[in-house]
């Protein structure tokens, strides 16, 4: 992949989860080796599909402590008052919102349209799966690694 | 004096945050309605008087473009201004936004400042007179929340 587009993608989603829900991501430009990386107990899936000019989509695999944390950031209510759904549709929208905002910087003409993003819990999460995708893209958080997997032309 | 919003949005969480932002805004709120879509909102609309609609433009069953031009061909709605808050920032989608008559643009992530601004801005457009009496936008302690 284009370094630039690499930069991008990385400019992009932390700047969605800093205005968003004042939570800061440290991008890692180089993957950890499998034995260096903690896997979290439980994770949420988005994914969101492209299509035009060039097609593709993004998958997000958030650890479930840092779905919450988002979810309570941005609703700006007490972590108990935080519902599943409440989850899953914050986890929904930070797709919607960072492909959406990416596709705004490198497709100005708006040649390629954003699908509607789905989420769920990501049952069959595998660290060494997704460490073999050439399109991996990792964050460090407060809360655990953010991963995001681009598929595409 | 107040104004009854109309928040289309397929994120409830969204609906929330912007309800939660226009709330702060100091600008005074009579009704507040909610829609998931498009489809909802023209119902919402057929049943209730709205003074501003604030709507995303990538959504299920009906989107925000085509929600817009429902609005302004329909001569009970199009007196109504509607701002989109979306993550459509394409030029040429926000040209074709501007031609069909959006009244605002806010580009999500955003920041609660810019909704305030704009909606004042487009209220204060479409409602002179009521603004009149409204508390000047500036320094009022900050939306932080």
């Amino acid at each position: 992949m284009d370094t630039n587009l690499r930069q991008t993608i990385y400019e992009t989603l932390s700047e969605v989860f800093e205005t968003m829900y004042f939570t800061f991501l440290e991008p890692l430009f180089e993957v950890p080796s499998r034995e260096e990386i903690v896997v979290a107990d439980g994770y949420y899936e988005a994914v969101i599909e492209f299509q035009g000019e060039k097609s593709g989509r993004f998958c997000f695999y958030l650890p479930r402590k840092l779905a919450r944390g988002i979810t309570v950031n941005f609703l700006g209510v007490d972590a108990v008052d935080v519902n599943e759904s409440q989850v899953l549709d914050t986890v929904r929208e930070t797709a919607n919102m960072a492909v959406g905002c990416l596709l705004g910087r490198i497709d100005p003409d708006g040649t390629m349209k954003l699908g509607l993003p789905k989420s769920q819990a990501a049952s069959a999460f595998s660290a060494d799966e997704l460490l073999a995708r050439p399109g991996l893209f990792l964050f460090n958080t407060e809360h655990g690694l953010l991963w995001v997997v681009y598929e595409g032309e | 004096m107040a104004f009854n919003i109309l928040v289309a949005d397929d994120s409830e969480t969204m609906r929330a945050v912007v309800k939660k932002t226009v709330e702060m805004s100091g600008v005074p709120i009579g009704e507040f309605h909610e829609a998931a879509n498009g489809k909802e909102a023209i119902a919402v609309l057929e049943n209730n008087w709205i003074d501003v609609i604030l709507s995303d433009i990538n959504m299920p069953e009906m989107g925000g473009m085509e929600l817009l031009q429902t609005v302004v061909a329909n001569d009970d709605f199009k007196r109504i201004p509607l701002i989109f808050i979306t993550t459509e920032s394409s030029e040429t989608r926000m040209e074709e936004a501007k031609r069909l008559g959006v009244a605002g643009y806010i580009k999500k992530p955003f920041v609660p400042e810019t909704i305030k601004a704009i909606l004042y801005e487009v209220l204060a457009k479409a409602y002179e007179h009521r603004m009149a009496d409204m508390p000047p936008q500036g320094n009022d302690g900050g939306m932080d929340f």
